[in-house]
């Protein structure tokens, strides 16, 4: 639209003679920006009355009310709150901290683990050697002299849970050859967890042949009992036979073995 | 009001200080009620002080005043509308009582004439008078307060000041 016509608009609009369809091109006109309401009359001077125009000042009371809010939510500020700590816009920096956190910490965990199979082959590796220290121990101690030494070197092989083949023979020629018989019980003792195999049974079997003492043998037969081994009748039997045999243990072996047949 | 956003109350004062005349006297002008207008001033700034992290800085503070001013407006005014229909004593008796605060602060028989002017206008073209007063006729910014544009913003002026000339002439008339 010409720089004309727009003049001739507000012209016919400050002498009050604009008609509605010119009206309305005003409107457009002043949203488009191309008439300044200043330029029509009448309004920048209503407009200015309107900036001159005072409005009533607020009391004091607003002032009051306005500062002790203030210091109220000032007060609540300084005190911890849930409500506080939860409201999202800074409860999430404080959850993605934390959630970072966790993980490097998972992953700081998950590098710096021992691998595990190496870890169990050094505990392995460990226990043998504790085991085979025991084993050593309790050798020597069964060929020192003193009988407190060899009862000490039995007990030791009791305490090993599941002894060596070595462990078991040495306990078989305590048994038949130690002089002591108070050690030689003692290592009948020890050899009755393992009586079930078939090597030290064969060996208790023909131990019983072997042994002088009344108690060791009235405890061999006690164990055949146990075992319920056939095979040790022969053997038993020949100490029935024997003229020095004591009469109880005779009785005593009789017993046993019309318990085993 | 960035400081008060990370929690500097104090700046707040200062935000209050500066601001609390004119948005008393937008609500005052939007509904002549003195008391009501304080409560409401106090409203606006309980929801600056609740909302702060929501302002982002990027735009001007007293548009986001004047933004929140007008939300508390229509929801006081929304609340009480049956209310307000209900007591027409009421209405009687604060019109009295303007009048006489109107002679109070409007020496100027021009100035009271226009005041009495605005009064009589509804309240979507008080409203826009008055924010361009507030907002120093700064229509971009008015534009973002009602959620229009500039060239819509110059158009409602324009027809509200229209208004007011008419109705003033007619009271001129009478006076």
């Amino acid at each position: 639209m010409s720089t004309e016509r727009i003049q001739e608009l507000i012209e016919k609009y400050n002498a009050q003679q604009a008609d509605p369809a010119e009206m309305k091109l005003i409107e457009k006109l002043i949203e488009e920006g191309l008439i300044d309401i200043a330029e029509l009359h009448g309004l920048q001077e209503m407009e200015d009355q309107l900036v001159r125009m005072d409005l009533p000042q607020p009391s004091l009371k607003l002032d009051d009310t306005f500062y002790h809010m203030l210091a109220e939510e000032k007060r609540k500020g300084n005190g911890f709150s849930w409500k506080t700590f939860f409201a999202w816009p800074e409860f999430a920096p404080r959850l993605a901290f934390a959630s970072v956190t966790l993980l490097l910490g998972l992953a700081a965990g998950f590098f710096l683990r021992a691998p595990q199979p190496q870890k169990d082959q050094q505990i392995g590796d460990l226990r043998q050697e504790v085991s085979d220290l025991k084993e050593m121990m309790m050798l020597s101690l069964l060929e020192k002299e003193s009988a407190t030494d060899r009862l000490k070197a039995v007990s030791l092989s009791e305490d090993m849970g599941q002894a060596s083949q070595k462990v078991t023979s040495a306990l078989l020629q305590t048994l038949n050859h130690d002089d002591n018989v108070n050690v030689r019980l003692a290592a009948l003792d020890a050899l009755k967890p393992y009586s079930k195999d078939s090597k030290v049974r064969e060996e208790l079997i023909r131990s019983i042949g072997k042994q002088d003492s009344p108690l060791v043998q009235i405890s061999l037969a006690e164990l055949m009992v146990e075992m319920q081994a056939k095979s040790s009748v022969k053997e038993l039997e020949k100490i029935l036979h024997n003229e020095n045999t004591p009469t109880d243990v005779k009785k005593k072996i009789r017993e046993s073995i019309q318990v085993i047949i | 009001m960035l400081k008060v956003k990370d929690n500097d109350l104090d700046k707040l004062g200062l935000l209050f200080e500066r601001y609390k005349k004119p948005l008393y006297g937008f609500f005052y002008g939007m509904n002549k009620d003195a008391d009501l207008s304080e409560d409401l001033v106090q409203n606006v700034f309980l929801r600056i002080l609740k909302y702060r992290y929501l302002f982002r800085g990027e735009g001007d503070f007293r548009t986001w005043m004047y933004h929140i001013a007008r939300n508390v407006n229509h929801d006081h005014f929304r609340k009480n509308k049956l209310k307000a229909k209900d007591s027409l004593e009421h209405w009687q008796e604060r019109l009295g009582s303007d009048e006489n605060r109107s002679t109070e602060y409007q020496k100027d028989e021009e100035l009271q004439l226009l005041s009495m002017a605005m009064d009589r206008l509804p309240d979507d073209k008080r409203e826009i008078l008055l924010l361009s007063k507030f907002q120093d006729k700064k229509y971009k910014e008015i534009g973002e307060i009602l959620g229009c544009s500039e060239g819509a913003v110059k158009v409602k002026v324009f027809r509200a000041l229209q208004d007011l000339k008419a109705v003033y002439k007619e009271l001129e008339k009478h006076m």
